[in-house]
């Protein structure tokens, strides 16, 4: 992952990758629907990177084929979630406030991945910018920016007593 | 996904919560990406609704606000109205509530490019489904 703006912090060395990598899949295994849809960390040349794998059930259109673009959404909405997490020091789990996705190229029936890039990461929300590709980096079949929210302790408690 | 009904230019979308589709292991909370996916199925099918005939079509944008956490005790309803058409562009509304207390969960908003590439419709075929 690679982080712009003020807050530029740039990973160094691989191990750190690869802590970040186990970082990220751990919170990524804690997420139901993540599991479901197959998501996997892996370690890309800026960074970590999220891959979805392919298979008949995420299909949207089978005439083309292609992905069904809720299938995209969601890569991107988790990829946001858990990079957001991740850079947390206290590792709260941001509940996601609103997210806008623009799909740029026909989404075709293969291996898909996504990076992250926080655009700010405040004291109680999170940006984040996700990019989606298949084949070629720079080739993005869809972009999306997610808000994210970090409950506060007080938020956190009143959620577990109140539900 | 179930489809409830079909007006012209509204459509009306059932979704039933199952244990895989949580956002957490420790809540029984739906997680964003599933309203995300059910209004874009809703949003594609209104479409449809709103021009009367089957055309490819394809998502251009899609912007969700998510207003509430969706408990998994409850069904979800996705309504999606066809505000606007042109003979390319479809800009769509789409309402997510729960069924029980019909609390409003979320709302988006969507652009569709109607008539893209792609094979025809044929009758019976396979459209636009959903994962």
């Amino acid at each position: 992952m690679s982080t712009t703006g003020d807050s530029a912090q740039h990973i160094s060395g691989a191990a750190e990758s690869g802590k970040e990598c186990a970082d990220w899949q751990a919170l990524l295994e804690r997420i139901p629907y993540a599991r479901h849809l197959g998501l996997e960390v892996q370690r890309g040349d800026a960074g970590v990177l999220v891959h979805l794998p392919c298979r008949e059930a995420l299909i949207g259109n089978f005439m083309l084929p292609a992905l069904h673009g809720g299938v995209l959404g969601a890569l991107i909405e988790l990829t946001a979630r858990v990079a957001a997490q991740s850079q947390d020091t206290e590792t709260r789990c941001p509940r996601i406030l609103d997210s806008h996705i623009n799909y740029l190229r026909s989404a075709q029936a293969r291996s898909t991945f996504a990076r992250a890039d926080i655009i700010r990461q405040g004291r109680r929300t999170s940006l984040v910018q996700v990019t989606c590709w298949q084949g070629d980096e720079n080739k993005p079949i869809a972009t999306g920016q997610v808000q994210l929210l970090l409950p506060t302790m007080a938020a956190q408690q009143e959620d577990r007593h109140g539900h | 996904m179930q489809v409830v009904s079909v007006d012209q230019g509204q459509v009306c979308m059932r979704l039933t919560p199952q244990s895989w589709m949580f956002a957490q292991e420790d809540t029984k909370e739906i997680c964003t990406s599933v309203l995300y996916s059910l209004a874009d199925s809703a949003g594609g099918l209104a479409v449809f609704a709103g021009a009367l005939e089957l055309m490819p079509i394809a998502t251009l944008d899609l912007r969700m606000d998510y207003l509430r956490p969706a408990s998994g005790d409850q069904a979800l309803l996705a309504v999606a109205t066809c505000r606007h058409l042109t003979d390319e562009v479809a800009f769509i509304h789409c309402d997510i509530l729960s069924e029980g207390n019909r609390e409003l969960l979320a709302t988006a908003n969507a652009t569709f490019m109607r008539n893209t590439q792609g094979q025809q419709f044929h009758a019976g075929g396979r459209g636009k489904e959903s994962a």
